[in-house]
C-alpha cells in the first residue's frame, strides 16, 4: 500500500460515493435533527459538531463530481475544493467528535445513514494522511504485531495461566472441532483478564465446547476505526482463517463494541465472501444458554443496577433484548436509563475516540450526557458489555465524582453460577 | 502453625475472617507487590488498610485515592501496552480492593486483593519475558505464607 497523499485521499473519497451516499446527500433537508441526536453537539452546542456538517469533505467531492450544477461550477472555477487545509481542519470533527455511534442515523427524517457516511469519509481521511496519530500507531501495531495494544501470544499465554489458576479450569487453545472460537480484545487481555476466567467458568458450567486460537485471538479491528478497509479485511481475515482451520461452528465476539461490528456485520463484505460459520456476540451465546436452561444461577445483585448499551452492540448490532434477559437473572433491582436500548446515548469514547489523546478533554466533557442519564435513575451500579465503554465510563464517573461501580455482564453472570457440585440448586 | 497449600484452603480461610481482618490481610498482600508500582498514593492506602483501627472516613479517602490511581494507570484502548506499567495498574486495583467496603466484591475484598496482586506479578513476568509462570507461582506461595502467619499471629 502506498503512502497517504491528498490525491489518494480524494480518489478514495470518489470511490466511496456509491448510490446510498449520493442519495443521502441529495435527500438532506438541512433540518438539524441530527445535531440534537449527537452528544458532541448537545453537550457543547458547538454548531460544527452537527453530524451532517462533519461530512463536508465527502459532500464537496459528491457535489463537484456527481451533480450537474457542481460540475458546472467546477468547470467555471467556482466549486469549493477539497485540499489538505480542509482535511486538516475536518480531522478533529471526523475522528475526535464522532464515535460512529449511529444515533444521528436513527433520527434523520429522510433516512440518511450518517454513521455509514462517516465510516466512508474516514477512508478518504486516512488515505490522505489526515488521521489521528494514536489511531495510526494502533493500526500499525494491529497489522505488524496482531494487536493494536501490542499484545503478543506469550502475554496471552501468561494471562491464560493466571486465569487457569484463578478458576481452576483448563483454558482450551487451538482445539480443532470445538463448537465455539472465542476471540478477545486486547483491552480484556491487558485490563480485564478476569473476563477469560469468567467465560471459562460459564462454559464449563454449561458444558460448552470452546477454544481460543493462538493465531486469531484478537477481536478488535483498528482498520474499521481509522477507515482503511484493506487493513480491516486483513484483520477480519485472520479470525476467519483461524475459525476455518479449527473447524468451529461459531466465532464469539467478546465484550467489545466495534469488534462485533467488524466481524459480524462488516466482515463478509470486507473479505468478499460469506463465512462458513456463525458469528455471535458473547451476550447472544449466553442468552442462548439461558434459554436452553444451561445457566443455573444463584442469588442476585441487590444494588440498583442499570445497563449501558454499547452502541455497536445494541443500536448498530441488534443485541438489545439479550442483555436484559440475562440481567433479569442476576439483578434484583434493575432500572433502565432514559432512552435506553437502541436510542441509548454513547459513552463518548467509541469509534477510536478513546485511542486519540487529543480528544480526551472533549470525550470527558460530553460524558455529562451519561451523568444526566444516571442522575435520573439514581443507579448504584452500571453493567455493560464493552471493555472500552467500561474503562471510559469509569474514567467519566471519576471525573464527575460519581461513586458507581461499572461491571461486566459476562463476569457478573459468572459470579452467580451455581457451583457444579453439589448439583440440584439454583434456577435458570 | 497453620498450613495453607492450595487456593481452596486459602479462600476458605479468607472467608472465615471478619471484615477488619480481611482488610488487614489484604493490605499485606498488596504490600508484597507494592514495589511494582511507583504511585506513592498506594503506599498510603496500604498503610491505612493495614490499621485495624482505621476510621471509616480514612478508609473512604483511601478508596478514593486507590481508584484514582487505578484510573491513572490503566492502559488506554489502542495505546501500546507496557506490561511493567500494567503491573502498577493491578497493584492499584489490589489496593482498591483492600479498602472496598465488605460485601461489594465477589469473593470478598481480601480474595480480590490477592487475585489483583497475582496479576501484578504476572504482568511483571510478561514485561521481563519470564519463561513459564514461576513469578506468579511464587506470589501465590507468598500469599499462602502471609495468610498462614497472619492466622497464627
Amino acid at each position: 500500500m502506498s503512502g497517504p497523499t491528498l490525491e489518494r485521499g480524494i480518489n478514495t473519497l470518489r470511490e466511496q460515493i456509491d448510490a446510498p451516499v449520493a442519495a443521502f446527500f441529495n435527500s438532506c433537508v438541512h433540518c438539524g435533527l441530527c445535531a440534537e441526536a449527537c452528544l458532541f453537539y448537545t453537550e457543547t452546542r458547538a454548531p460544527e459538531y452537527t453530524p451532517i456538517h462533519k461530512l463536508e469533505p465527502l459532500r464537496r467531492v459528491w457535489k463537484s463530481e456527481y451533480t450537474f450544477l457542481g460540475r458546472l461550477a467546477s468547470a467555471m472555477g467556482l466549486g469549493k475544493k477539497v485540499d489538505d487545509a480542509l482535511l486538516e481542519e475536518w480531522e478533529p470533527l471526523v475522528y475526535d467528535s464522532c464515535t460512529m455511534c449511529g444515533r444521528c442515523s436513527m433520527v434523520c427524517p429522510v433516512g440518511n445513514d450518517i454513521a455509514y457516511m462517516i465510516r466512508k469519509l474516514r477512508e478518504g481521511m486516512a488515505a490522505s494522511g489526515h488521521a489521528p496519530g494514536g489511531l495510526i500507531a494502533a493500526t500499525r501495531r494491529a497489522v505488524t504485531i496482531g494487536s493494536p495494544m501490542g499484545v503478543k501470544l506469550p502475554a496471552l499465554q501468561a494471562q491464560i495461566r493466571h486465569a487457569e489458576k484463578e478458576c481452576g479450569l483448563k483454558i482450551p487453545v487451538d482445539v480443532e472441532g470445538a463448537d465455539y472460537l472465542c476471540t478477545l480484545s486486547s483491552m480484556e487481555i491487558m485490563n480485564f483478564p478476569e473476563y477469560i476466567s469468567a467465560i471459562a467458568r460459564i462454559f464449563d458450567h454449561a458444558g460448552v465446547s470452546w477454544t481460543l486460537s493462538s493465531e486469531g485471538f484478537e477481536a478488535t479491528n483498528s482498520g474499521i476505526q481509522i477507515g482503511v478497509s484493506e487493513i480491516a479485511a486483513e484483520l477480519v481475515g485472520r479470525v476467519v482463517k483461524a475459525a476455518e482451520r479449527l473447524k468451529v461452528k461459531a466465532v464469539i465476539s467478546p465484550e467489545c463494541g466495534h469488534a462485533y461490528m467488524a466481524i459480524r456485520w462488516e466482515g463478509p463484505n470486507l473479505i468478499g465472501r460469506p463465512y462458513g460459520f456463525k458469528v455471535l456476540h458473547i451476550l447472544e451465546l449466553l442468552d442462548e444458554l439461558r434459554k436452553q436452561g444451561q445457566l443455573r444461577i444463584s442469588g442476585k445483585e441487590s444494588q440498583r443496577l442499570t445497563y449501558h448499551d454499547p452502541c455497536q452492540i445494541s443500536r448498530r448490532g441488534g443485541v438489545v433484548e439479550q442483555p436484559r434477559k440475562l440481567l433479569n437473572m442476576v439483578a434484583e433491582d434493575f432500572v433502565e436509563m432514559p432512552e435506553a436500548g437502541t436510542m441509548n446515548w454513547c459513552c463518548g469514547a467509541g469509534g477510536g475516540v478513546s485511542t486519540n489523546e487529543r480528544a480526551d478533554d472533549l470525550r470527558l466533557k460530553v460524558f455529562n450526557r451519561k451523568k444526566v442519564q444516571l442522575d435520573a435513575i439514581q443507579a448504584e451500579g452500571m453493567v455493560s458489555a464493552c471493555s472500552n465503554c467500561r474503562i471510559h465510563l469509569e474514567d467519566g464517573l471519576e471525573k464527575y465524582h460519581m461513586d458507581i461501580p461499572v461491571l461486566s455482564l459476562t463476569e457478573t453472570i459468572a459470579e452467580h453460577l451455581v457451583d457444579k457440585t453439589p448439583a440440584g440448586e439454583g434456577s435458570s | 502453625m497453620t498450613a495453607i497449600s492450595n487456593d481452596t484452603e486459602f479462600r476458605q480461610a479468607l472467608d472465615r475472617l471478619d471484615t477488619i481482618r480481611q482488610r488487614v490481610v489484604a493490605a499485606r498482600f498488596v504490600e508484597h507487590v507494592l514495589p511494582l508500582s511507583n504511585d506513592e498514593r498506594l503506599a498510603m492506602v496500604t498503610r491505612t488498610a493495614a490499621r485495624r483501627d482505621a476510621p471509616d472516613s480514612e478508609l473512604v479517602a483511601a478508596l478514593g485515592s486507590a481508584r484514582a490511581a487505578t484510573f491513572d494507570s490503566h492502559t488506554r484502548c489502542g495505546s501500546e501496552g507496557d506490561w511493567s506499567e500494567q503491573a502498577g495498574y493491578f497493584v492499584a486495583r489490589a489496593a482498591a480492593a483492600a479498602v472496598t467496603p465488605a460485601g461489594q466484591l465477589p469473593g470478598g475484598s481480601a480474595w480480590q486483593a490477592a487475585v489483583a496482586s497475582r496479576m501484578a506479578r504476572t504482568c511483571e513476568s510478561i514485561s521481563q519475558d519470564a519463561a513459564a509462570d514461576n513469578p506468579a507461582n511464587e506470589e501465590i506461595e507468598a500469599q499462602y505464607s502471609i495468610l498462614s502467619e497472619f492466622l497464627d499471629s
